[in-house]
């Protein structure tokens, strides 16, 4: 019974997102195609701005008051967009422009407004005592910069502090993609020999970024459990066999309660090799082999060839990878949530992101998290546009 | 001359040798936390909590496996995620195959624009954006629903399905679509009946990340969804491994009946995805 309310359930969904596009594909093919009708201003200025405001209505964005301001804009912006597709336009390009608005309708409702809410929130005041007056009024008390300074001089969590996070996701991100790199460009490099079981080795080698992560690191969190966690179990068995190791302090480890932030980083650099060593492999593959032909004949040396050759050939290859790497590692709340996220969870290992994470939904602190992500945002802002920088830079040279 | 060459084979030989064994050590590191789950799941219930190393565990039956399906909701949890990712990863490839078409085969203002913009929305971080997404859903009254969450979910892998489709239009000739325009059909025409087949290879995979990235999502399901009832495979893990000592069994045998699956259909898939990844940059 479940089961077939929930494929109706379903079935209507499609059933709207089919009438949505139908309504997107019908606009633009009114202003596309009958553009030069004489009724063409007449008809879309009353219609489209009257069906806009009812759609609000009727989905709950506006509540009672507010309407004759929002008709206001609609009728406003409706005549804008006519004037537009009248006179410049003119019924041109139709078809590539019908076939994208889906998708980038889309796009700027689940993509792009939510980014510009986020803007809103963060000049405003949305808390967990200021919620239930937002949802039935709409209204929200304006505080300008406030949350921003709070960012900054208060603890995102309960102790922690923004400079403390900041240092740590910059050590956490060069860690972990400086493993990354170094192990897959060194597995890389130990498959691109001619050797036999190659495929199996690939195919064993990328479980850990094949498997889905949630599975991978509640696994590997248990596996880190202080007493039936394997590392444990190894680490003691190591202590019992070598007494000099253990007379040096060496031995099973809290890893949980300890050390958790070195625990995410183990488990995410175990995560993360796979990926950049398939990328390099690949990489690596592409380059023909009589570079290395000439190179022996001049007799250069291994690590030379190393230098001189597989380094820069693979270049157009990594930078994307590291990029990608470095702002995959940046925002990797899922290692670091699911590992410390429990209620009781410390707070030692939280990144810039996963702080965000729970300041918003275990703090319920909505509009200090709003102004919070677009900090981090900027942060990210300027890192890709240097990486980018650097790469074009890199590019020029070659 | 002889020795020499001896001494060059032996060398080699370990050369070799060192090789295979420092390969198998990662390898061994890659699979054992695989096999350690495996392992755990087929413990017997009394000793499912223990320092035991070992592989097959002695005793070994499927208990944990029969509880897990007849004591928590665990086969409703994967309907629900099948449910939600089926229907996502349904309407993302939708979008992008015409959306892609665009790209691909016309000329228009705002093209490159477009381009850059749907490459500048993988900057925006995953995590940001579930805020304001909860709050609309909230708003919308969709907690706790299949909507909320499909909603969430339906534009996230939009941009890089748009890229993968493009590309791969990109390496169909005009010149089929061109005969077919001869022969009466309209460029829609054309869309459907000769590029969508032909890139049925490319739609398989854009489907797949779609369809993998929502079915292994948790960051959003964690604020959306609040029942058990309502719950998708990973919170219904999550809460299994939350509790750790007692369930520990039971988490092992449904991390297994998820990963195997997902499992095969990477390792088919995987050499597109990353092609798809590596497509752009490559080129340019």
């Amino acid at each position: 019974m479940d089961i077939l309310y929930s494929i109706y359930e379903v079935l209507w969904f499609v059933l709207i997102v089919a009438a949505g596009i139908a309504a997107i594909e019908g606009y633009f093919y009114y202003h596309f195609k009958l553009h030069d009708r004489k009724w063409f201003m007449a008809v879309s200025a009353v219609f489209f701005p009257l069906a806009a405001v009812l759609l609000c209505r009727y989905v709950g964005l506006v509540q009672g008051a507010g309407s004759g301001e929002l008709w206001a804009w609609f009728f406003i912006t409706q005549v804008i967009i006519n004037l537009f597709f009248k006179h410049i336009i003119k019924g041109r390009f139709s078809l590539p422009y019908m076939l994208l608005a889906p998708a980038f309708v889309g796009l700027a409702l689940l993509l792009v407004y939510p980014f510009v809410f986020q803007i809103y929130l963060s000049f405003h005041d949305l808390k967990l005592t200021t919620i239930m007056a937002w949802k039935n009024t709409g209204h929200l008390p304006f505080v300008g910069i406030q949350q921003y300074i709070n960012v900054f001089t208060t603890s995102p969590l309960s102790e922690v502090s923004f400079w403390a996070l900041l240092l740590r996701t910059v050590w956490w991100t060069f860690i972990n993609v400086f493993f990354h790199v170094t192990g897959g460009f060194a597995l890389a490099l130990l498959l691109n020999n001619n050797i036999r079981f190659k495929g199996i080795y690939r195919t064993l080698l990328v479980i850990p970024w094949a498997m889905p992560q949630v599975v991978a690191v509640l696994a590997m969190r248990g596996e880190f459990h202080s007493q039936y966690g394997f590392v444990n179990i190894m680490l003691g068995k190591l202590a019992v066999a070598f007494p000099a190791l253990a007379a040096m302090g060496f031995g099973p480890v809290q890893w949980l309660s300890d050390h958790p932030l070195a625990t995410c980083t183990l488990i995410n650099i175990w995560l993360g090799i796979p990926f950049m060593m398939v990328v390099i492999l690949g990489g690596l593959q592409s380059i023909s082999s009589s570079y290395y032909d000439a190179a022996d004949i001049d007799g250069a040396s291994y690590f030379q060839k190393l230098r001189y050759i597989t380094v820069p050939l693979i270049r157009p290859v990594l930078m994307p990878a590291v990029t990608l790497g470095t702002v995959w590692t940046f925002n990797n709340i899922n290692v670091i949530y699911l590992v410390t996220g429990q209620s009781g969870g410390t707070e030692r290992a939280d990144i810039l992101v996963s702080a965000l994470y729970k300041a918003a939904f275990t703090y319920n602190r909505y509009s200090y998290s709003a102004a919070f992500a677009i900090v981090i945002f900027a942060i990210l802002f300027f890192i890709s546009v240097f990486y980018l920088k650097t790469f074009d830079a890199a590019k020029d040279e070659r | 001359m002889n020795k020499e060459a001896a001494v060059y084979r032996r060398k080699k030989l370990l050369k070799y040798l060192l090789i295979h064994a420092v390969i198998i050590t990662v390898v061994v590191v890659c699979v054992y936390p695989l096999l350690r789950i495996l392992s755990i799941s087929i413990r017997p219930g009394d000793r499912v909590i223990s320092t035991d190393l070992s592989l097959i565990p002695s005793g070994a039956d499927f208990a944990a496996y029969l509880r897990l399906l007849k004591d928590t909701m665990f086969l409703r949890w994967l309907w629900n995620s099948l449910i939600i990712t089926v229907v996502t990863s349904f309407i993302g490839v939708s979008l992008a195959s015409t959306a892609a078409y665009a790209f691909s085969r016309f000329k228009f203002p705002g093209k490159k624009s477009g381009m850059i913009l749907l490459l500048s929305t993988q900057m925006i971080p995953a995590g940001m954006l579930i805020l304001p997404l909860f709050l609309m859903i909230m708003k919308l009254g969709l907690m706790n629903t299949y909507l909320g969450m499909i909603i969430a979910y339906s534009v996230s892998s939009l941009p890089f399905s748009i890229w993968i489709l493009k590309g791969y239009y990109d390496t169909i000739p005009r010149s089929l679509e061109e005969a077919a325009l001869v022969d009466g059909t309209s460029q829609i025409g054309a869309f459907y009946r000769i590029i969508l087949p032909l890139s049925t290879p490319a739609l398989s995979i854009a489907f797949l990340f779609n369809f993998t990235t929502a079915w292994n999502e948790y960051l959003v399901a964690r604020v959306v969804l609040f029942s058990a009832k309502q719950y998708t495979w990973t919170l219904g893990l999550f809460e299994l491994q939350g509790q750790y000592i007692t369930q520990w069994g039971m988490f092992a045998a449904g991390s297994m009946l998820v990963t195997v699956p997902v499992l095969m259909v990477f390792l088919y898939s995987s050499k597109w995805l990353l092609s798809g990844l590596t497509l752009g940059s490559v080129k340019g």
